[in-house]
């Protein structure tokens, strides 16, 4: 008990301080540099001044921890990238040369490709369609909340309860997978599915995409409701039907959400390695590059500096996703 | 919890002393199968009040309970604070720790290779001359324990980091009995005699053997304990040693006869339940529960010491399911060898405690203790073998002890990415119906790669 | 929104809703099912099967001679195979090689002049020349249609498990400040990134977004360095609250930063300029106008950030440690899953007691999703 209030004291020291650091800072700055000034020109200086250092308060503490916690691991992984095993001794460009080399580093590729293909696009759309439908029901929130539980499940569970749906039993004995009961109810032969090359790939999509829909609907429900009624209503009058008003009228409204879902969803399966180390630990040739890492890494001792290696291969994987948001923000500036 | 100390005053002051409410599973001095000696000695011998020592292993479940059994004695031995912990991710864990300089004061691993890698990194500190003669005196096939625990340090001369602590054999067959006697076979002595009973049992309208290689993320381990297995049992030992030091290459004919000789049962789709194409998706947890089916699935299971835990509810041991060593060929005159697996002991830190710790493994009662309550089996001389849970763990110690090749999962003894990646890989796409001779080349350009 | 009139189109929202809930929460309803099974049904049958009636082949084992009677030189043995409730037995056998030999309520004889009898009920019979007593019973093979069966010992177990509840206030103490930090600094540093100018703006927001996939296990290592020197240079424990906070903290960042920023940026620019016009500084705006606004955003943040600490097992085991006292509630379901790792039902029963809480969550905070407050203010 002792120590939830320490959690929760805790908490409340932690809004204390950012509290003061942020009302505090811009305090002090307003006191340096106030908006009246003595003449017009002196007080222009100080709104320019001000507006400058403003900014970096607001942003401070952000920064900080961003810097901390994931900058100086991307550069200790560069640094990692360009040594031995054992992250000792400088090897130059050997790691990298291995990995081009390397046929399970093609594959993964391969089957990233894929992934980014499929899985941001089916979470998008789905989480779209599930949230515009659910908002127009009565029982919309019962299931939203249905949709939204497999976000909300362990991971040691979604594996088991894909277990019970992927699970393989030989023709003729009883299936206590679900595909295949119903496979082979239908009349067909039953198939280990996760050990189906290549479309296992899909297979193990199919557990993402269904993970990933409720933070797609979840994310834009909240857009969706963003858009103001007066809009829609307008629509309404001129006689349009509901699948016009949401395709022409709303979607283009939350346009920039889907993007951010998009974006969000595709760097997800950058990083996706659970579901793979789970189901297959990419056998059957099912690997991808996070996992793929993970298993360089940690495996039997690991190997820092390919691990790194990999690492590196994935954040440069993202630059242009990271191009295209510059390109957004600055034509949202310019918009203004 | 108040425990009757029939033994001497020390002891119960020193109990006292130490001031924790542990609760000793066996009285000490009460129960005679015990070494209540060897207990009494070292607890006289060490005064350690204070102190704590923090042990990282990979037992969790019912297997943490009964390490924390046995770690009673110690902290009750000495008045050393032991704190116990354990992860799913143990490997990943003790990586990170001892890379960042966090290590707990003693790790206790199960693989040879993650051992090594650790130690050629420098961070573990040996346990001296004292304890490697100690080893290759006081444990059956010393010397091959040492061995086993021998590795390069940083600087790259050999000395001794790790202590074998709990063994497990793998080199077994379960069965039903019932189900044999029903059916009228007999336990087979040799692997002829098994090829044969897998024959008939299929002449008989049988299906043999249940084979699961699932396993999640290290799906297609149990086929290399079958490869290795068929290796001790085709070829001699040395060339087993070279195998695991890749000294003889994984293409080797050798090895593909050996993959081959599991593939004979693994991947006839009469022998198997489920046909071959079950193998490698059925779940090595799922699969003995075939044995117990009515009727019966199949008739033999080829696993570790630790299935029966796997096992329905209720089954005894002994009676409603049994094992038999896993026979070698007549033929061959190779012995009787046999396969095992183990966890070992090392000082991630030097500190008083961790040494008195190494101490403390080498008593009789930190061995017995675990015996006398389930799954645990010592190569150690000077234990009880009355002190045996039961009747199934006595005979795994005697085959332990009656091998006359005593050799570690070479799966284990192989560097990570090969024993804990290709090989299981490899073994998938064998029961798969890739040919041998490609899987295994293919494992050989893997372990290329790291060199 | 939108009424759905028509009511044509209404149905049909109803219907793909009702397919969508039925397609998401079918494989959970498996584990669900699965939870409530026996353990040794779990990888027998499929767990729709457990929902019926079915037929299975099942084995009993006789007592060993308890309860016997003996008369003139004769014994018997009486029983019921099932065990607990009724079924019905449909053929019986003693051999594992013929375990449906016999019809209900026929003898079979036995080697040894043991003669059975199973009648359709489950009642049983067995009668020999000698005592039971000292043998191995007899197993019985019958084949029966048994009701469903259900049980709460796989609850029981996992809710039994020692140190759950301090597993659980472990979590809670883990997630709730994990929460609450990156979302009050991710708020300012949103506004500062969609409503202030400065110069590198759009670099720091893509920025943000690259840092979206920076791989966790890559910064484990050198985090935990640096709070180890830390820990030794200032003398503090480096497995502590406070270092998982601030590392959950600094993981969720780039992912709260870019949800709220989005969000900020679609509000509306009338509101924050007539602010300003009537003098209202960037501090003011933010808490009085674009935080309370924002309340959607934030509060679907929370419940993802909520989320990931909560489920977490990776970021708590190296930065608070897998001892006892600190184990948070997944490690400590993981743990029970024994060193091999894998009871199915106790796997399935603790994947629902750690659910619980996130669901909780959601439902808590959904109202703040629903409520349009945007909308409403817009005028």
């Amino acid at each position: 008990m002792q120590q939830l209030w320490t959690a929760l004291f805790t908490i409340v020291l932690g809004i204390l301080c950012a509290g003061l650091w942020f009302g505090g800072s811009n305090w002090c700055l307003d006191r340096i540099l106030p908006a009246r000034g003595r003449t017009g020109a002196h007080s222009s200086r100080n709104i320019a001044l001000a507006a400058l250092v403003r900014p970096w308060l607001f942003l401070g503490p952000s920064i900080l921890a961003l810097g901390l916690y994931l900058v100086y691991p991307v550069i200790a992984s560069l640094w990692l990238s360009f040594h031995d095993k054992s992250g000792q001794r400088f090897v130059g460009f050997a790691n990298y040369r291995w990995l081009f080399g390397d046929s399970g580093f093609r594959e993964s590729m391969g089957n990233n490709f894929l992934w980014l293909l499929v899985v941001p696009a089916a979470a998008t759309f789905l989480g779209l369609l599930a949230a515009a439908l659910t908002d127009r029901i009565a029982w919309g929130n019962l299931a939203k909340s249905l949709i939204f539980m497999p976000m909300a499940i362990s991971f040691v569970g979604a594996s088991v309860i894909w277990k019970f749906v992927y699970d393989y039993r030989a023709e003729g004995s009883e299936q206590i997978g679900l595909l295949n009961a119903l496979v082979t109810s239908a009349g067909f032969e039953p198939q280990a599915w996760i050990a189906l090359p290549f479309w296992n790939n899909f297979f193990l999509m199919v557990i993402l995409i269904w993970i990933q829909t409720g933070f797609a609907m979840v994310i834009l429900s909240a857009a969706l409701r963003g858009i103001p009624e007066e809009t829609i209503e307008a629509a309404v009058l001129d006689g349009a039907n509901g699948i016009q008003i949401f395709f022409s009228i709303m979607v283009p409204q939350i346009w920039g959400t889907i993007a951010v879902v998009w974006t969000t969803i595709t760097i997800t399966v950058l990083k996706v390695f659970d579901i793979v180390l789970a189901m297959t630990n990419g056998q059957w040739n099912s690997n991808v590059l996070a996992n793929l890492m993970f298993d360089w890494m940690f495996r039997g001792g690991g190997d820092f500096g390919r691990g790194a290696t990999i690492a590196i291969v994935i954040m440069v994987l993202v630059i242009p996703i990271m191009i295209w948001n510059i390109r957004n923000a600055r034509a949202e500036v310019r918009g203004r | 919890m108040l425990v009757r100390l029939l033994t001497g005053a020390s002891l119960l002051a020193l109990w006292a002393g130490a001031g924790v409410a542990q609760d000793l599973k066996f009285a000490p001095g009460e129960d005679s199968r015990f070494n209540w000696a060897s207990f009494t000695e070292f607890s006289d011998k060490y005064n350690l009040d204070g102190q704590s020592l923090a042990v990282f292993g990979p037992w969790r479940g019912e297997d943490q309970a009964l390490a924390e059994s046995v770690l009673a004695y110690f902290t009750a031995a000495t008045g050393v604070t032991v704190n116990y912990s354990s992860s799913e991710n143990y490997e990943q864990q003790i990586v990170i720790d001892t890379q960042a300089g966090s290590p707990p004061d003693i790790a206790i691993l199960p693989q040879p290779g993650l051992i090594a890698d650790l130690a050629a990194k420098g961070l573990l500190t040996p346990l001296g001359d004292d304890t490697k003669t100690w080893l290759a005196e006081n444990y059956a096939a010393g010397d091959s324990w040492v061995k086993l625990s021998t590795y390069k340090g940083k600087d790259g001369s050999e000395a001794l980091y790790a202590f074998p602590y709990k063994i497990d054999v793998k080199s077994l067959v379960w069965y039903v009995p019932e189900n044999f006697a029903d059916a009228g076979y007999s336990v087979p002595q040799t692997m002829e005699e098994l090829k044969v009973l897998t024959d008939q049992i299929v002449a008989d309208g049988g299906t043999p053997w249940c084979i699961g290689l699932g396993s999640g993320g290290a799906t297609g381990w149990p086929a290399t304990d079958w490869v290795e297995d068929m290796m001790l049992r085709t070829q001699p030992a040395d060339i087993y040693d070279k195998w695991v030091t890749n000294d003889v290459k994984f293409d080797d004919p050798a090895v593909i006869a050996a993959i081959d000789e599991f593939g004979a049962f693994a991947r006839n789709d009469t022998y198997v339940d489920g046909g071959a194409a079950a193998v490698a998706t059925t779940d090595f947890r799922d699969s003995p529960a075939g044995l117990f089916a009515s009727p019966p699935k199949c008739y033999m299971h080829h696993q570790a010491s630790f299935i029966p835990s796997f096992f329905p509810e209720g089954t005894e041991l002994g009676n409603d399911a049994d094992f038999f060593y896993f026979p070698a060929y007549a033929g061959k005159d190779l012995g009787k060898p046999v396969l095992g697996a183990g966890t070992l002991a090392m000082m991630t830190k030097d500190t008083e405690a961790s040494r008195a710790f190494i101490e403390f493994l080498k008593t009789p009662i930190a061995h017995e203790v675990w015996m006398a309550q389930s799954g645990f089996l010592t190569p150690l001389k000077s234990v009880n073998p009355e002190a045996y849970a039961n009747d199934a763990l006595k005979k795994q110690g005697d085959i332990l002890l009656g091998a006359t090749t005593f050799r570690f999962d070479g799966s284990d003894l192989m560097p990570g990415k090969i024993g804990a990646g290709a090989f299981w890989t490899g073994m998938v796409d064998y029961a798969g119906g890739k040919p041998a001779a490609e899987v295994a080349a293919g494992i050989q350009a893997e372990w290329d790669g790291l060199k | 929104m939108i009424p759905a009139t028509r009511s044509p189109l209404a149905w049909a929202v109803h219907l793909s809703v009702a397919i969508f809930v039925l397609l998401w929460t079918l494989p959970t309803a498996g584990l669900l099912v699965t939870s409530f099974r026996d353990k040794d049904q779990i990888a027998v049958s499929g767990w729709w099967t457990a929902l019926a009636t079915s037929s299975q082949n099942l084995v009993f084992r006789a007592p060993e001679g308890e309860g016997e009677a003996a008369a003139e030189g004769h014994f018997t043995l009486t029983g019921n195979v099932f065990e607990a409730g009724v079924g019905t037995v449909s053929a019986f056998g003693f051999s594992s090689k013929a375990p449906t030999a016999f019809a209900p309520d026929t003898t079979a004889d036995l080697p040894g002049g043991v003669s059975l009898s199973v009648a359709e009920d489950g009642a049983f019979t067995l009668s020999a020349p000698e005592s039971f007593k000292g043998k191995r019973g007899q197993r019985i093979f019958y084949t029966a249609s048994v009701a469903p069966r259900f049980t709460f010992d796989n609850y029981l177990s996992v809710l039994r498990a020692e140190g759950l509840g301090r597993s659980f206030l472990n979590s809670m103490t883990v997630a709730v400040p994990s929460t609450a930090i990156p979302i009050l600094i991710a708020a300012f540093a949103a506004y500062a990134l969609s409503w202030m100018q400065f110069p590198g703006r759009s670099l720091l927001i893509a920025m943000v977004v690259g840092l979206l996939v920076v791989p966790l296990q890559m910064s484990l290592i050198p985090l935990l360095t640096i709070y180890n020197s830390a820990g030794q240079a200032f003398g503090f424990d480096p497995k502590s609250y406070i270092g998982v906070w601030l590392a959950h903290t600094g993981f969720g960042l780039p992912l709260a930063i870019y949800l709220l920023r989005n969000y900020m940026t679609g509000l509306p620019r009338e509101i924050m300029e007539s602010a300003r016009v009537d003098g209202a500084t960037d501090f003011q705006i933010f808490t009085r106008i674009v935080l309370p606004l924002s309340f959607p955003a934030l509060a679907s943040f929370a419940i993802f950030q909520f989320l990931w600490t909560w489920n977490d097992l990776l970021v708590a085991l190296v930065f608070l440690g897998p001892q006892d006292d600190k184990l948070v509630l997944t490690g400590r379901l993981v743990n029970l899953l024994g060193s091999r790792g894998g009871d199915w039902e106790i796997l399935a029963a603790s994947a629902f007691v750690s659910i619980a809480v996130p669901v909780f969550v959601f439902f808590a905070l959904q109202k703040y999703l629903v409520r349009g407050l945007l909308a409403g203010s817009v005028k």
